[in-house]
């Protein structure tokens, strides 16, 4: 897993690159909260790029989410998804939950 | 009938690999990109549970994963002798629930049940534990 980081604003644009699933998904959940302890709390999760994922990367996605919209005032949007991937949200119900964005740019975009 | 068989660590690292041949597997049976991608979905998962819950990420140990195939359906057994598990006591999650109200786990229990066409667990007199999957070609 790659990840990769843009900042626009305030808003953090962290791009995934590979599969997120239970071997990778700790990377990112770190990636993500040593940026949340430096006070950050708007970000989206470009997901482009990742070929599969699996119930530990929406675990956190869950819990990133739920925390930065309780405790920050911010939220995780996520954006980009390929078909398969999408489908994973939708079986889950996740669609109908977070913020899923069809770009990026978007996403970015319905933050401010 | 096709058939392979393999005995691997408990790593997380092997995950790719496993859908890998899945993917492979599933094309070779005649199944569709979703089905494929379903396929995936259920063997990552079950296998995921066997790494960190069964055999506690310790790669000294090792399970075993057969994966067989003939046209329109693929079956899939993982064979452990780790810690003991009942799926039947995991709570189901409600795919209905808002994001406030949802538990962090239980999500991939549910993928294998709601991908998979016939789901079996047994655990055998020696303590070998045997996690079944069939999935079928939809023809609607």
């Amino acid at each position: 897993m790659n990840i990769t980081e843009n900042v626009q604003g305030n808003v953090h644009q962290v791009y995934l690159e590979g599969r997120f699933d239970a071997d990778t998904a700790d990377k990112v959940e770190e990636f993500i909260r040593k940026k949340i302890k430096k006070k950050i709390s708007h970000f989206v999760l470009d997901m482009e790029n990742v070929s599969f994922i699996a119930s530990a990367g929406l675990r956190v996605v869950i819990v990133l989410a739920k925390e930065l919209r309780g405790e920050h005032k911010g939220d995780l949007y996520v954006a980009a998804l390929q078909p398969s991937v999408y489908r994973v949200f939708e079986i889950s119900g996740l669609n109908n939950v977070l913020s899923i964005f069809d770009d990026t740019e978007t996403a970015t975009q319905s933050f401010n | 009938m096709q058939r392979l068989s393999f005995d691997f660590p408990a790593d997380t690292r092997i995950l790719a690999k496993i859908g890998n041949l899945a993917a492979d597997a599933g094309r070779n049976a005649g199944f569709n990109d979703v089905g494929i991608g379903d396929i995936q979905l259920a063997i990552d998962e079950a296998c995921t549970n066997t790494i960190i819950h069964g055999l506690k990420k310790d790669p000294s140990r090792t399970f075993q994963l057969i994966i067989q195939w003939k046209t329109d359906e693929i079956e899939i057994l993982i064979h452990e002798k780790g810690e003991p598990f009942d799926p039947s006591a995991t709570r189901i999650p409600d795919p209905e629930a808002s994001l406030e109200d949802r538990p962090v786990g239980g999500l991939g229990i549910y993928f294998v049940r709601e991908l998979m066409d016939k789901v079996e667990y047994r655990t055998d007199e020696e303590g070998i534990k045997t996690l079944r999957m069939v999935k079928r070609v939809s023809k609607s």
